[in-house]
C-alpha cells in the first residue's frame, strides 16, 4: 500500500458554482494563482456581465472581431464539440436561453419564466467562424460556453499547475497525475468512487437550474426548449474535462434508448440516472 | 483493330488482377474467426452496477476504489 501524500486543497465560489483546486506538494500561492486565473477568465467569457469579451462579441454579429487567444480556441473547442455531437452541443442557445427567460445568474434570482416559445437554434457551423486571433458571429444569433467552459478552464488549470492536480470546477473535473496515494485521484461519480488519472469528468443534468415547473438551462437544439429525454442526468469520464463535458451532454440529449451505446463508444465510465 | 485489341487486353488484365487479388486475400485471411463487431458494442455490456437512481458503467481503464473521494463530478 503506497503511503498517502498530503492532499492541498482550495476552495472558492467562481463561474457562478463551487470550485476546488487540490494538489500534491502545490504551494498555497499556486492554488491561489489558480484561483484568479479562473475569476479573470471567467468575467471575460460570461454572458451575464455586458462589458465581457464575450458579451461584446455576441453585441458585435456581422463583422470580423478580435478575439483573445482564449476565446478563440474555446470558439474551436465549440465548433468540434459541434462536429462529434452530430449538432447537439450547440454553444449557439443564448437566444433560447433567454426565449425560455435564463437571462441572470441563478444567484441573483430564480429566472422569471417565460412563455414556453421555441426559439429555434441555429447550427453553429452556420453561424460562426473563427480565424487566427478573430472571430465573426452571424446576426442573430448569440454565444453561451457553458461547460465547455468550464471543462476547458479544468484542463488548462490540469496543465499548467502542477504534475500531480486536480481541477473541479463546478464539477467539470480534470485529474493529472498520480493522486494521493499512487494510483489516481478518487473521485465521486453516480454514488462509487473511480481513480483518476490523466483523465476528467463531468456531469450533464436538468435537475438543478430549474425555475417555473419545466424550464431549465439545458436546450435541445433541436427542438430549441428546455430538453425532455427521459434522462435527467449523466455523468462522464473521458480522457479530458472538456471532453467528458461534450459526451455528458450529448448523451443526456440522445435519451435512455441510446445513451448506453454512445458511452460505451465515447466515454471510459457513465452514470445514466433516467427520469424519475 | 489495333484499338479493339488494347481495349480487350486492358479489360482482360484488369479482370484477371482483381480475381487472383480476391483469391489471394481469400487465402491468407490473418484471423478467420476475428468478430465483424466492434468491441464497443461488448463494452456496452460490460462492468455495470446498479445504484439507487441510475446506473453506473466503468470501462476497463477506470478503476473503482474504496478510498474516500476528494471530489466528486455534480450537476451545478
Amino acid at each position: 500500500m503506497h503511503p498517502e501524500a498530503p492532499v492541498q486543497a482550495h476552495h472558492f465560489e467562481a463561474l457562478g458554482t463551487n470550485c476546488s483546486l487540490f494538489g500534491i506538494d502545490l504551494s498555497r500561492g499556486k492554488l491561489l494563482e489558480g484561483e484568479f486565473w479562473v475569476r479573470r477568465l471567467g468575467a471575460r467569457l460570461t454572458r451575464f456581465a455586458p462589458d465581457s469579451e464575450l458579451s461584446h462579441f455576441n453585441s458585435s454579429p456581422g463583422a470580423w472581431r478580435d478575439v483573445s487567444p482564449e476565446l478563440e480556441s474555446l470558439l474551436r473547442e465549440s465548433l468540434r464539440a459541434f462536429e462529434t455531437s452530430a449538432g447537439l452541443v450547440n454553444v449557439a442557445v443564448l437566444r433560447s436561453m433567454e426565449a425560455v427567460g435564463y437571462t441572470r445568474p441563478l444567484s441573483e434570482g430564480r429566472p422569471v419564466a417565460t412563455e414556453r416559445r421555441a426559439c429555434p437554434v441555429p447550427a453553429l457551423v452556420e453561424v460562426l467562424a473563427v480565424r487566427r486571433g478573430a472571430a465573426r458571429l452571424e446576426p442573430g444569433a448569440g454565444i453561451d460556453l457553458g461547460g465547455i467552459a468550464k471543462g476547458w478552464m479544468a484542463d488548462r488549470l490540469r496543465d499548467s499547475m502542477g504534475p500531480n492536480v486536480l481541477a473541479n470546477l463546478g464539477g467539470d473535473l480534470s485529474a493529472g497525475g498520480a493522486g494521493p496515494a499512487g494510483d489516481g485521484w478518487p473521485v465521486g461519480i453516480g454514488g462509487a468512487t473511480v481513480l483518476l488519472r490523466e483523465q476528467g469528468a463531468a456531469t450533464s443534468s436538468v435537475r438543478r437550474r430549474r425555475w417555473g415547473g419545466e424550464h431549465h438551462h439545458l436546450i435541445d437544439p433541436r427542438t430549441g426548449l428546455p430538453a425532455r429525454t427521459g434522462l435527467e442526468e449523466v455523468s462522464v469520464v473521458a480522457a479530458n474535462g472538456v471532453e467528458a463535458e461534450v459526451v455528458a451532454k450529448t448523451a443526456l440529449l440522445v435519451g435512455p434508448e441510446l445513451a448506453p451505446a454512445y458511452c460505451a463508444a465515447h466515454a471510459l465510465a457513465w452514470w445514466l440516472s433516467p427520469e424519475q | 483493330m489495333r484499338i479493339v485489341i488494347l481495349k480487350a487486353g486492358a479489360t482482360l488484365l484488369t479482370v484477371a488482377a482483381t480475381v487472383l487479388s480476391a483469391l489471394y486475400v481469400t487465402a491468407h485471411l490473418k484471423n478467420p474467426a476475428a468478430p465483424l463487431q466492434p468491441t464497443v458494442l461488448n463494452a456496452s455490456r460490460g462492468a455495470s452496477v446498479s445504484a439507487p437512481g441510475g446506473t453506473l458503467t466503468l470501462g476497463p481503464s477506470v478503476q473503482p476504489s474504496t478510498a474516500h473521494p476528494v471530489t466528486s463530478t455534480y450537476a451545478s
